[in-house]
């Protein structure tokens, strides 16, 4: 792995609340230009982790360095952070929100103004400008708060649910934006629990249940680590063959097809040829990779 | 530094640019105006002369309440009891005096009305139906033997409710009615008077340097003063609270905690909240300076006389001192309570503590005016949280030497340091933790840990 790529570099972190323990031993790094899925159920620890990234709070053990360098005040410019529960003022004026945050991040007004502009014009919010949150939709307030996260450019972008509750013409809009952050080498965290989105963005992805990491890695890899024993078979006769406890944990009938959950240890070879000799006629053996939605509830479950 | 100068004219102008500090701002002076002038307004306007028939069964006091009712002689009686005041007045003042004097023979016109040989009820009848008319505004009947312990004076009026007028009828009857008493015990008018002398009680008051001054003008400002610290902090102590209780409430505070230092936020919220309550009080000083500074020489040239306190630039100084005092103070306290709570209503109940504790520090003023220079008055512009409110009140009435001011001072600082020190742990905690208020150990715990 290239050092100069590594943006965030977590290590052996732990955070503790009283007798709970929120994050135990964790380690990760997360590289430039890439997006990186944080996962995992509610209250694995995802939250707490990212609030000590982005320096909202200190870990009890461990080691955090953003662009090589301890997370200070200075360094909090180099983030934008969408939290999951997220707000606004609701009697200010929109442009007067997001000077506010602005200006926290360390831009000038009239850069701020520059950039409030182009945004809002992109999110086609330009109307809403001197309205207040009060007057404005939920999405629209989604929206204004997705433009205080990226308003002063950040070189990390921690995204914390950022999907819910908008509408698929939205999600479009903030993919396009991810889409450029990711091809101007910038690092994107992208925390949630749904798989299906994870899997259609991510590069990378860590997996964290219970306060401690599960699985880790590029999610091709980590697919291809889990996808040895799960079979899809289109087949006619060769019944007595899937019978066979040593090969066939399971089997779930789809409309026309079967999935087959591989015994552990068994070989789909062995299966392929057993059936062939069975006098099966096969249309369809294909070794498929599991989606992340399962490797997750699997692991999850656990 | 810029973050915490972002925060400060954030909270600034999320307060200076609210309609309610506008309308604070100008009501207030306003209402304290209006209490002072509109009286007097009113009693200024004068009205039209009361139109009088007498009807003398005696015969013997008609002509001389004529005569006490008169121009002239109503005019040296107001200024015999004017005699006092007028020694320390100006000559516009004298002036104005004289003329308003001058108007007291306006105040009747005599309806002359022959009741001879008529029946009293007949009289009555008859001056009763001149005033349903219109052509008559009040009517006296003095009676035969009006030295008689029974006897009765009637006096009717369409305007029986104006005790200025009615009070000098009074005194003029009464006058007519002794002076022919006297005469009837053949003792003079000159001789009563040599009897009847009061003595003279001026209250002064003496300062340490022997400067004698008025004492009324230091109770009233001394009690505006504690009445406005009072309210401010009550006010912006409240602010600050409800600002922060949205900022945990809406979220807000997340983003917020990931821009900057809780510390910095926090002072910045103070700091940004402290100076609209500066702003508000500059405008009241100041707006009230030249309202005064206008209004003395009208004000003395109409012979009112307006008791004002001694207010140099130091004690406006002091006094925004101790505001910022006050108000820092009171300010973290209501800042924790707000970080500690969920909803403003939450709020709302503990915010009963800090409330007390100010109504106390406004309670300990009325003992200072009173007597600037017990122990309880020093002590109470000692202790924290009293002494804003208090000390100010003490250095207005009297000023105490300065070694005390200075104490008073920096226990004050000391104990805002510590106060800023546990909010802003409490702070950095609380604007975090959603659905659940905070409970004192809990709370105890985030102070304590590092």
């Amino acid at each position: 792995m290239n050092e100069q790529n590594v943006t965030l570099r977590v290590e052996n972190v732990t955070k503790r609340f009283g007798d709970f323990t929120a994050v135990e031993d964790l380690s990760f790094n997360v590289k430039a230009g890439r997006v990186f899925g944080f996962l995992g159920p509610n209250g694995a620890g995802k939250t707490t982790t990212i609030r000590m990234i982005v320096g909202i709070t200190a870990p009890d053990e461990g080691k955090i360095r953003l662009l090589g360098e301890k997370v200070s005040s200075e360094l909090q410019n180099q983030i934008g952070y969408l939290p999951e529960e997220r707000g606004l003022y609701k009697k200010i004026k929109v442009r007067d929100q997001l000077r506010y945050f602005a200006a926290l991040k360390g831009i000038s007004q009239t850069e701020a103004d520059k950039r409030i502009d182009f945004w809002l014009g992109r999110m086609e919010l330009s109307q809403w400008k001197m309205k207040k949150t009060t007057d404005l939709s939920k999405g629209m307030q989604q929206k204004i708060q997705f433009i205080c996260t990226v308003l002063h450019d950040p070189d990390l972008l921690i995204l914390d649910e950022p999907f819910s509750g908008l509408d698929p013409v939205n999600v479009e809009f903030m993919m396009d934006v991810i889409e450029e952050y990711k091809s101007a080498d910038k690092t994107i965290i992208f925390s949630t629990h749904l798989m299906s989105t994870a899997e259609k963005l991510c590069k990378d992805i860590l997996l964290i249940n219970k306060s401690h990491k599960v699985i880790s890695g590029s999610l091709r890899e980590v697919k291809a680590s889990y996808g040895k024993n799960l079979i899809a078979l289109r087949a006619t006769g060769g019944n007595g063959v899937l019978e066979d406890k040593t090969l066939v944990e399971k089997i779930i009938e789809h409309a026309d097809e079967k999935e087959l959950h591989l015994a552990e240890n068994a070989d789909s070879q062995v299966l392929l040829k057993n059936l062939i000799e069975s006098g099966a006629t096969i249309s369809k053996f294909e070794q498929i990779e599991p989606s992340l939605n399962d490797i997750f509830i699997e692991k999850v479950r656990m | 530094m810029m973050k915490f100068l972002a925060v400060v004219k954030h909270e600034y102008k999320k307060v200076v640019l609210k309609w309610s500090f506008l309308i604070g701002t100008l009501l207030f002076p306003l209402i304290a105006a209006g209490f002072a002038v509109v009286p007097a307004l009113i009693f200024s306007i004068k009205g039209e002369p009361t139109r009088i028939a007498i009807f003398d069964q005696s015969g013997k006091i008609e002509s001389r309440l004529r005569t006490n009712l008169s121009e002239g002689i109503l005019r040296e009686r107001a200024q015999q009891a004017a005699k006092d005041a007028m020694k320390d007045m100006t000559a516009p003042q004298k002036d104005k005096v004289n003329s308003d004097l001058a108007q007291f023979g306006d105040n009747f016109r005599f309806v002359d009305y022959n009741g001879e040989m008529k029946e009293i009820e007949q009289v009555r009848r008859e001056l009763s139906g001149r005033i349903a008319a219109g052509e008559l505004d009040a009517y006296l009947i003095i009676p035969q033997d009006f030295s008689a312990p029974d006897a009765k004076f009637e006096f009717y009026s369409r305007k029986a409710g104006d005790f200025i007028i009615n009070e000098t009828f009074r005194d003029a009857l009464n006058n007519a009615v002794r002076s022919q008493r006297l005469a009837d015990a053949n003792i003079s008018e000159a001789q009563l008077k040599t009897l009847s002398q009061s003595v003279d009680l001026e209250v002064k008051k003496l300062d340490k340097e022997g400067t004698e001054s008025d004492d009324e003008g230091g109770f009233w400002a001394g009690f505006i003063i504690a009445f406005m610290i009072y309210l401010n902090l009550a006010i912006y102590g409240q602010m600050i609270m409800s600002t922060v209780v949205e900022e945990k409430e809406t979220r807000v505070a997340e983003i917020l905690f990931s821009s900057a230092r809780p510390f910095e936020l926090m002072m910045g919220k103070l700091v940004g909240v402290g100076l609209a309550g500066m702003t508000q009080f500059a405008i009241w000083i100041g707006s009230a300076a030249i309202l005064i500074a206008a209004a003395i020489p009208y004000f003395m040239s109409s012979g009112i006389d307006v008791p004002l306190p001694n207010i140099t630039i130091g004690i406006i100084i002091y006094f925004l001192i101790y505001f910022l005092l006050g108000f820092f103070l009171y300010a973290s306290i209501f800042a924790l309570i707000g970080s500690m709570v969920t909803s403003v209503q939450e709020g709302g109940q503990f915010a009963f503590f800090p409330i007390m504790l100010m109504l106390g520090g406004f309670y300990f003023c009325l003992a200072v005016v009173r007597d600037p220079n017990s122990s309880l008055s020093f002590w109470s512009s000692i202790v924290p949280f009293i002494a804003p409110m208090t000390m100010p009140v003490r250095i207005i009435s009297e000023t105490p030497p300065f070694w005390q001011i200075g104490l008073s001072i920096s226990v004050n600082v000391l104990a805002i340091a510590g106060l800023v020190w546990v909010a802003s742990r409490v702070y950095r905690v609380g604007m975090l933790m959603y659905g659940k208020r905070a409970t004192i150990p809990e709370v105890w715990k985030w102070i304590r840990a590092s």
